[in-house]
């Protein structure tokens, strides 16, 4: 019973890892950027809708409009920010995303301090009895709405005709200007839907967590995900994000007790620390050398 | 650098470490933050300026070097705790380096990244060397049986330091290795077909490098006193790559600047923010205009503020030669 409740939190909290991969990787494939401010747009996005809350919105509401206001500035970010580095360097681009990181964490620490910031409630309280195995609302809604979304946008990307586009913009985007497809307003929309993604993530996750300005963490927790999954593959990047989800749970309620245990029988050694959270990138390095193309990706991808 | 330059950096250098010594407690402290950032950063700019290889390792880096300093030191060593420190470094960075023998540019990035993470951790949980959350108290440098106690004796420590780590790297890369950096960070195919070993190349790049901050990491924890892992968090990685893109990729010189920039800008700040009596936001302006100069810069002078100095210079001298040839 232990072994599932686990594995259903770890579901949860893996779909939003994945929501938060997908951006990552969306945009990647569409401006060959690596974008180190999803973490902040996640945060950003929980933080607006903890603002209109309390401004009396109602829940879904206030979700909604987040996500239209991270969209927003996703779409400025890129014409405002990358748009005019389009020559530089690499890392003086991840370089300038890391700067977007740096000042949206410091709009967010002046206007809204450094506590912990209890979270409206956005869903019922309490929880549901599956068998015997306990979930609250919270982590149900979390879990399954991330999930469907994240399934509804790879449908998007692969099925409508503005998912072609920018699949064609993404592939090559010369023959795709060359078909008449506006590449640089689809690199846009794809900073938009990134961001708008992103904030939601980051309201799921502050419904989980509570909020605070730790929330931008997640961007860094997407990376090893994206590694996995590899980095230009969406639906290895929804795979690999509720794989790690899961990982990290059964590290955090089996691994850790377990070795513990026997470090407190055998050594004088008391404690192993949060190793929930080095686990990723332990498994980061472990794919990167035996294969850097990730789970999903293609070959030779790893060469830039 | 010409031998004329060499002699004139000696120079102001030998200068400026016997000046120290005349500096109130808080331009002493103010002196050697800056040398031991552009000595972190010279290093850094080593790796990725001249070779490439991009790092978000170095924070973790600087931590290994102080916690090394920092239990030699304590266990009574000399200047050798300073010498163990680097040796530390080099190991550690060596480590790091290895995946980069099979991966290139963004995805030995994020490998790094996963370094700092797993290093933060081995902080935190590594008691017997790092005591843990706590942190690991040091206790003075000794150098030669004295104890270093004072400010201004630090600062002029770090500046001869920094003296020999510039005239170091600068030596280095005119040499058949350092010219094997730029080549490998150009085309690490162009590097091969010259006959370039390109993971030795790489190697080299990482124990060199690591070595110098292992030493920074070292002055690092000798002056603050203490070695705690929240100090060498991944901010501080990202304050060292900002420190040589705003001052220049692949320049010395840049290093120095940009160490410069980024160590006084935070202290401009909370003296401004004291004096209009916004104490409390004074943090958070701090970031923010961290954040906003480093998009500024890249976005309008992505080769930096050494570039920008070159610039300027040019364009003040040019009409001054195009007037005399016009006279003359």
């Amino acid at each position: 019973m232990f072994f599932i409740q686990l594995l259903s939190a770890g579901i949860a909290t893996g779909s939003i890892y994945a929501l938060i991969a997908i951006g990552i990787v969306l945009i990647y494939k569409c401006s060959g950027v690596v974008n180190f401010a999803q973490g902040a747009y996640a945060m950003v996005g929980a933080y607006v809708t903890y603002a209109l809350t309390k401004l009396g919105f109602p829940a879904l509401v206030a979700v909604l409009a987040s996500m239209m206001v991270l969209a927003a500035l996703g779409i400025a970010t890129e014409r405002l920010v990358l748009r005019p580095m389009l020559r530089a360097p690499v890392v003086a681009v991840m370089m300038a995303t890391l700067g977007i990181l740096i000042f949206a964490k410091a709009i967010c620490l002046a206007i809204w301090g450094p506590d912990q910031i209890a979270f409206p409630k956005i869903f019922p309280e309490g929880s549901i009895n599956l068998g015997g195995i306990f979930m609250t609302y919270n982590y149900v809604a979390a879990g399954v709405l991330s999930a469907t979304l994240c399934a509804a946008f790879l449908a998007f990307y692969q099925f409508t005709s503005l998912g072609l586009m920018q699949r064609c913009a993404a592939d090559n985007s010369r023959a795709a200007l060359a078909i008449g497809i506006h590449v640089s307003n689809q690199v846009s929309i794809a900073w938009g839907m990134s961001a708008a993604l992103a904030g939601l993530g980051g309201t799921l996750l502050a419904t989980l967590n509570g909020l605070s300005l730790g929330l931008e963490a997640i961007g860094l927790v997407a990376f090893p995900v994206i590694v996995l999954g590899g980095l230009t593959s969406l639906g290895g990047a929804f795979v690999a994000g509720i794989l790690l989800g899961v990982l990290e749970a059964f590290t955090d309620g089996l691994l850790t007790p377990a070795i513990e245990d026997f470090l407190r029988a055998y050594t004088n050694v008391y404690s192993v620390g949060a190793l929930q959270q080095v686990v990723p990138y332990a498994l980061l390095v472990l794919m990167l050398l035996v294969r850097p193309q990730g789970i999903f990706g293609r070959r030779g991808t790893e060469r830039i | 650098m010409r031998g004329r330059d060499t002699v004139l950096v000696i120079l102001i250098a030998l200068v400026c470490a016997a000046g120290s010594f005349a500096l109130s407690r808080y331009m002493a402290f103010l002196v050697y933050s800056v040398a031991i950032a552009a000595i972190g950063a010279l290093a850094l700019n080593l790796l990725i300026g001249y070779c490439g290889q991009i790092s978000f390792a170095q924070g973790a880096l600087l931590g290994v070097g102080a916690y090394a300093a920092g239990n030699l030191g304590n266990a009574g060593f000399d200047f050798v705790a300073i010498l163990g420190a680097g040796l530390a470094g080099a190991l550690v960075s060596a480590l790091i380096g290895l995946p980069a023998m099979r991966l290139r540019g963004l995805y030995f990035a994020i490998a790094t990244l996963a370094a700092q993470a797993i290093l933060e951790y081995l902080f935190k949980t590594v008691e017997p060397i790092t005591k843990g959350i706590s942190g690991l108290t040091i206790s003075p440098l000794t150098l030669f049986g004295a104890r270093i106690v004072s400010d201004q004796g630090y600062a002029s420590i770090a500046i001869v330091i920094l003296l020999l780590t510039w005239l170091f790297l600068s030596w280095l890369i005119r040499t058949n290795l350092g010219r094997a950096f730029l080549v490998v960070r150009e085309s690490e195919l162009v590097a091969k077909g010259m006959g370039i070993n390109v993971a030795r190349t790489k190697m080299w790049a990482f124990v060199i490098s690591g070595f110098i901050v292992g030493v920074a990491g070292a002055l690092i924890g000798f002056t603050s006193r203490l070695a705690n892992p929240e100090a060498f968090a991944l901010h501080l990685s990202i304050d060292y790559i900002a420190m040589i893109i705003v001052g220049g990729l692949g320049s010395w010189l840049g290093s120095l600047i940009g160490a410069i920039f980024v160590v006084l800008l935070p202290e401009a700040i909370q003296r401004l923010g004291e004096w209009l009596h916004v104490a409390d936001l004074v943090f958070a302006m701090r970031e923010m205009a961290f954040g906003i100069l480093i998009i500024v810069f890249l976005i309008f002078e992505p080769r930096g503020l050494a570039a920008l100095g070159r610039s300027l210079a040019t364009r003040f001298t040019r009409p001054t030669k195009i007037q005399g040839k016009s006279v003359g």
